[in-house]
């Protein structure tokens, strides 16, 4: 039988074509439906909740404000409120680098604020959602810890 | 006839084996790449920081509310589920998340906007977390903001001391 097989030619061979059908069916079908997520990063975000029960009668510190405004082209208003303290800036880093000279540093008299004071973002009403997230990476920047959007403002 | 083709004429036949190869090492990328079920989260055009102090979102599960621009309106989705932009809507949201919490207290409640978006628009959102917050215990949530992180600006102007 073997030698009539061997004279006839016949040699057993794997068949390819449907192992590469298969292969290239599940290659199109992965490149088709891969998506690539980009770099999502994310921000420790504390929220004023409403109903807390937080003591009544212990003093809290006032927040410091920082009021982002709507953008008119590329100018966005933005200004930090506080006790005793009002100024505006002309953009983000510039928000940055005037709240990190605010905060108090470890060991010396420099700054006014701790690192946990409690920060508001208060945008505007009509302000964009990627202006109020660079004015809360911006206290973020300035190494603040304890950082909450609020209500809009009108 | 001469010695070159002393076998009969040369076939001419494409070597499949290093296309196959190359099949089988993108098929094995694709499959380690996808992320099947799970974590599917709707794209959404989140905010670009400039010079991002953001921390990486981590590969865990989370809860991610979405705020998504549509045309005119927005919409406002927890899952699969939808949520209409009205106080009863912002109500079912903070239900939702408050139920999801329940069931694990420590999953991360992310707020996934539209940068382009007004912040009024948003804020229905961050209410009905803040309110599934006080429904659970605030300090057992963790609330996060997400947002991309640029790979051509980088950290180096995250500290100005």
């Amino acid at each position: 039988m073997n030698r009539r097989r061997a004279a006839e030619g016949f040699t057993m061979r794997l068949a390819m074509t449907p192992m590469i059908d298969v292969v290239f069916l599940l290659l199109v079908f992965f490149v088709c439906t891969v998506r690539f997520e980009r770099n999502e990063a994310v921000y420790r975000l504390d929220l004023p909740i409403r109903g807390s029960t937080a003591d009544p009668l212990a003093l809290q510190d006032a927040p410091l404000q920082v009021f982002v405004g709507e953008r008119v082209g590329d100018q966005c208003p933005i200004e930090i409120r506080a006790d005793g303290v009002r100024r505006e800036t002309k953009d983000f880093d510039a928000l940055a680098i005037t709240m990190t000279q605010l905060r108090r540093k470890a060991g010396t008299n420099e700054g006014l604020f701790e690192s946990s004071h409690p920060i508001l973002i208060v945008p505007s009403a009509g302000s964009q959602w990627q202006d109020a997230v660079e004015g809360f990476n911006a206290a973020v920047r300035a190494g603040y810890a304890n950082i909450g959007f609020t209500q809009s403002t009108p | 006839m001469s010695l070159l083709y002393s076998r009969g004429p040369a076939r001419i036949d494409a070597n499949l084996t290093p296309l196959i190869d190359l099949a089988f090492l993108l098929i094995v990328f694709f499959v380690l790449v996808a992320r099947m079920g799970g974590d599917q989260v709707p794209p959404v055009a989140l905010p670009e920081p400039r010079h991002p102090a953001t921390t990486p979102a981590g590969s865990r599960s989370r809860l991610a509310v979405n705020v998504m621009a549509d045309g005119t309106g927005t919409i406002v989705s927890l899952g699969a589920r939808k949520f209409a932009r009205d106080e009863k809507g912002t109500n079912d949201l903070a239900l939702a998340i408050a139920e999801r919490i329940r069931l694990d207290p420590s999953i991360p409640v992310d707020i996934r906007a539209d940068r382009s978006l007004r912040y009024e628009l948003v804020e229905p959102a961050l209410q009905a977390i803040s309110r599934a917050a006080s429904q659970v215990g605030s300090q057992r949530v963790t609330i996060r903001v997400c947002a991309i992180e640029r790979d051509d600006l980088g950290r180096e102007a995250t500290d100005h001391e």
